[in-house]
């Protein structure tokens, strides 16, 4: 698995306004730890990090850190973002070493076809797998082709790279295969469901008056909220 | 329509409508997802409306996750009353939905299909919104 290299700088500001002055600069936040080393504060170059985290290695990429003259390997741990913007606010770095075993989450991608009238339901986006920090794998292919409604992958019957092994339950569902409405039961359902938008608003709707709640008369409107709700 | 079985009080003070969303803003079950732009109360009937509107456009193949529920009620009080005499009546039920929120996920279709049938949703929703896709491992740039 080939390192992306980054310089990174120690970084002396902390607190929200020392970390804000940081970003505006165009670096990111981040911490290095790991090993039983104390933590330590860097900021990384912001537009190359969100460049490493594109590659094909995506969040398990793994960083060649340069800093105060010395050099370390590490995996990024956990990203966190703006939820609007998207931008990486902080980052926290775990150091591992050449040969070094490491717990890490790989995507999971289905491929081929299943039954034509069956409906895919992926129950697992990652499966945690133990592998050698410098040999990481990019993502596990699962084939759903020949299988038929009612029928299921379980992660101790996904095919694992060489070298990982799994970290998770083996009886732990990955895909299963639905069977889908007929169209008649489609078709039901969707008019129910639009007859009761379409309806009229009921007066003092869906509210079910707590049984202390002293004084309320349930009416038509409690009746039309047990109804909504059980459905 | 999603309406709460039972609740501790009839009436509540209208939620708070700032700030942004501090969980749920990632697609988790699904492969894509809508995304809140802004802050907005999301009634229950628009959040049934937004799921059969997708629900009518995928078709029988795919599934839909919903994640906001409509707890909070909203009263009003009718029309040309007076001011005073008390707290209206409960009239609708809400999610207080703040931006970043991810409130609808869908898998097992295209992508083209999933935007499509998004972006009609949307329409039924009260606030600005956009397609997002689940990061898979890889950042996606746009998300």
């Amino acid at each position: 698995m080939p390192e992306v290299r980054i310089a990174a700088e120690p970084r002396s500001e902390f607190g929200k306004g020392g970390a804000r002055r940081t970003r505006r600069a165009g670096k990111v936040p981040a911490v290095l730890y790991g090993h039983g080393t104390p933590p330590r504060h860097i900021s990384l170059p912001a537009r190359e990090f969100a460049h490493a985290l594109r590659t094909d290695a995506g969040m398990n990429v793994l960083l060649r850190l340069d800093v105060d003259g010395g050099s370390e390997l590490a995996l990024a741990k956990a990203v966190q973002r703006d939820p609007l913007r998207g931008s990486i606010e902080h980052v926290d770095l775990i150091m591992v070493r050449h040969g070094e075993k490491v717990t890490i989450d790989v995507p999971v991608t289905l491929v081929g076809e299943a039954a034509r009238d069956g409906v895919v339901d992926q129950q697992l986006m990652v499966i945690s797998l133990e592998a050698e920090a410098t040999a990481i794998p990019q993502g596990i292919d699962v084939s759903v082709d020949g299988l038929g409604i009612g029928d299921s992958i379980t992660a101790g019957q996904v095919e694992l790279p060489a070298g990982a092994t799994l970290q998770i339950e083996a009886d732990a569902l990955v895909v299963h295969i639905l069977a889908a409405q007929s169209a008649e039961q489609f078709e039901a359902e969707l008019s129910d469901a639009q007859a009761d938008v379409s309806g009229p608003v009921p007066v003092g709707v869906g509210v079910a008056p707590d049984a202390g709640t002293a004084g309320a008369q349930p009416g038509p409107a409690e009746a039309d909220a047990t109804a909504g709700a059980s459905t | 329509m999603l309406i709460p079985r039972r609740v501790k009080h009839r009436k509540q003070h209208h939620p708070s409508r700032s700030g942004v969303a501090k969980g749920g803003t990632r697609v988790t079950f699904g492969e894509f997802g809508i995304q809140a732009l802004e802050p907005a109360y999301v009634t229950n009937r628009q959040i049934e409306s937004a799921r059969i509107a997708m629900t009518r456009h995928i078709r029988r193949g795919g599934k839909v996750w919903i994640n906001i529920y409509p707890d909070r009620p909203l009263t009003k009080k009718p029309a040309e009353t007076r001011m005073g005499s008390g707290k209206g009546s409960p009239e609708w039920w809400i999610a207080n939905v703040k931006p970043g929120r991810v409130m609808f996920e869908l898998s097992g279709v295209s992508e083209p299909v999933a935007a499509e049938a998004m972006r009609r949703a949307m329409h039924k929703l009260p606030m600005k919104c956009r397609f997002v896709r689940r990061e898979m491992g890889r950042e996606m740039g746009d998300v």
